[in-house]
């Protein structure tokens, strides 16, 4: 009975240290725009954007943006999967040499930043979903397709020799040793690829969307909706941790037999980790099942009015500019007229 | 050796090694050049079915490139190896090969690593069940098959690996310093476990070692190889009885004088060379 009570205090005295920074963020957060310190029109007290946080999922639909910006993610994950798994067992099984060669160039590539590749982007695929995709489906192509390479030839060659000491074909080599094999590693850059999209896709959202996190973002930024501005940003926050720690649990349950990492890396508290039950696979496909519906529903629907809006949003941006142009103007004049006085002065 | 000296030897011994020869083209020490490396020279060896043949030799005399070319993973520059009187031409499931290392696949259970060799057989999966749990019993892992690899101690996935390889029952096994890995009184322990194991499938296996105390303990005959070019030296016969059992043989005086005498083959040349440079 005292070993229980001990290890639950130890169980919470572990989380508060562990989350002790965030807490303080959150509480200097709170108390500094109150008492005035920072500016509470920039930096909103902590209170007023959970309260918003609260009103946009009840009434506006939080949920439907989240499952936009996550559809976004897992189509261009898939897209990039589909061109890069294949790719990356053939470049790295048999065609090794040409992985050399072409290495070199593949590194170049993945150091683009896809942002800076978006005009590209929007000459052939047009200023639509598609885009989007593509930004995605670009950064996830080149981790999956690295990690695929290097989880090929980082297999144990004593297994492939054993597997073709029993004459085994080709096509059953790369069914039964190499894709188990390499599976974590391609699973590693999954990971990777889902993560750097996330990131890029809310910037990339900032530009011709109507739907998802980032233009949720961008747009309380525009209509000066400061409060709903930070809750879309701890939003998104919290949902890319979610997704991070998600990948990781899938990944300990998936790849149980290599002897596991940490998940929340609390080792004294991990039971013996085991492969997924069936009930825990059913759940996860419903919920990706969930998300890829509703959010190719609402890009859709986004899409049609994207059309639309897309003209006067650009209008409205190109309005703003000129009026910060015009800004730009005056302070200029206004340098002259001082400039002047200071000559008259002389 | 002409076509019939062949055929009549063929069907009194398992595998004919008839003359190999095996030449590796590689970049010479100063890295400019291809040289040519011989590794195995005037290699003859025959073996008769259900013989227990061990291989032992200095570091880098050719006695892994040996065991692939049995296997049929490599092929020799020159002369031939036949099994059964048939050639080999490459690998194929009459042959086994059991590396150091284990080898088990990871993302597989005891049962199904040692279903692998079955699937590539094509048996279907009653049969399959069946037969690997007949060899889960023999290793001595009953209760273990569901089991991943990353659970089990070193002797146990050795006993998988050779669980593995005799379920699709090859008549040739080839064993790359299979108990290298494992710890010294369980190494003791698979040997005889394996000399069981062989008395009752009559297997032919051929067994590399460094150990010249594990070669003397398993071996009907020791090859005894020699290194630059790789070539037999001797060929020794180990006069002790069977069933070898641990405490009985490794006493004896046939085992100690059968040691000796290898370790004298293996050791001559060594103090030879290191006189030669000195001078």
């Amino acid at each position: 009975m005292h070993e229980e009570i001990y290890e639950i205090k130890n169980y919470f005295q572990y989380y508060i240290l562990r989350y002790s920074g965030v807490i303080l963020i959150l509480v200097l957060w709170q108390i500094l725009p109150e008492v005035g310190l920072l500016d509470s029109q920039f930096i909103p007290p902590f209170s007023e954007v959970v309260v918003q946080l609260c009103e946009l999922t009840l009434k506006s639909e939080l949920m439907v943006h989240v499952a936009v910006s996550l559809w976004r993610v897992i189509m261009g994950l898939i897209i990039a999967a589909a061109a890069a798994i294949p790719l990356g067992l053939l470049l790295g099984g048999w065609l090794t040499r040409a992985a050399d060669i072409v290495n070199p160039l593949f590194r170049i590539f993945s150091q683009v930043n896809p942002f800076s590749l978006m005009p590209i982007f929007i000459l052939f695929f047009g200023i639509g979903e598609a885009a989007k995709l593509a930004v995605v489906a670009w950064v996830c192509l080149w981790p999956i397709l690295y990690n695929t390479v290097s989880g090929v030839r980082r297999l144990d060659p004593v297994l492939i020799k054993t597997a073709m000491s029993m004459n085994t074909s080709k096509f059953e080599m790369l069914k039964k040793v190499v894709i188990p094999g390499a599976a974590p590693s391609i699973f590693l850059g999954l990971r990777i690829g889902v993560e750097m999209s996330f990131f890029m896709l809310i910037s990339a959202e900032m530009i011709g969307a109507t739907a998802g996190v980032g233009w949720l973002f961008h747009n309380s930024a525009m209509n000066n909706q400061i409060p709903r501005m930070y809750a879309a940003g701890v939003c998104i926050v919290i949902l890319g941790i979610v997704l991070n720690r998600f990948l990781i649990y899938s990944q300990n349950k998936l790849f149980f037999w290599k002897g596991s990492t940490h998940v929340f890396s609390f080792a004294a508290w991990k039971k013996n980790v085991s492969g997924f039950s069936k009930i825990q696979l059913l759940f996860v496909v419903v919920v990706v099942s969930a998300v890829i519906a509703v959010g190719s529903y609402a890009a859709h629907v986004s899409k049609v009015s994207d059309i639309n809006s897309n003209s006067s949003v650009q209008m409205k941006h190109m309005q703003m500019d000129k009026k910060e142009h015009d800004h730009m103007n005056m302070d200029k004049m206004d340098k002259n007229k001082t400039h002047d006085y200071m000559n008259m002065d002389k | 050796m002409s076509y019939e000296n062949i055929n009549i030897k063929n069907r009194q011994y398992k595998i004919v090694v008839d003359n190999i020869r095996k030449v590796y083209d590689v970049r010479s020490q100063n890295g400019q050049d291809n040289e040519r490396f011989l590794a195995l020279d005037n290699f003859n060896l025959k073996v008769k079915k259900g013989e227990f043949i061990t291989v032992v030799g200095p570091s880098g005399c050719g006695k892994s490139t040996f065991l692939d070319i049995l296997a049929g993973l490599s092929k020799p520059t020159s002369g031939k190896v036949y099994i059964d009187g048939e050639p080999i031409t490459g690998p194929a499931l009459d042959r086994g090969i059991i590396l150091q290392g284990y080898a088990l696949f990871s993302w597989r259970t005891v049962e199904k690593n040692i279903e692998f060799g079955l699937e590539i057989k094509k048996i279907p999966k009653e049969e399959r069940k069946k037969i690997s749990e007949k060899f889960i019993e023999l290793v001595g892992l009953k209760g273990f098959e569901n089991r991943y690899p990353h659970e089990l101690s070193g002797g146990m996935k050795q006993r998988v690996a050779i669980a593995r390889a005799l379920a699709y029952d090859p008549e040739v096994l080839l064993m790359d310093e299979p108990f290298a890995a494992v710890d010294a009184q369980t190494r003791e322990s698979l040997q005889e476990e394996l000399l069981n194991i062989w008395e009752k499938t009559n297997k032919t296996i051929v067994f590399i070692t460094h150990s010249i105390e594990e070669a003397v303990f398993l071996a009907d005959r020791v090859v005894v190889m020699a290194t630059s070019p790789g070539r037999i030296k001797e060929i020794i016969n180990v006069k002790l009885p069977r069933p070898r059992i641990n405490s009985q043989i490794r006493t004896s005086q046939e085992f100690n004088l059968s040691r000796n005498k290898i370790w004298e083959l293996l050791h001559r040349d060594a103090d030879k060379k290191q006189t030669e440079v000195s001078v």
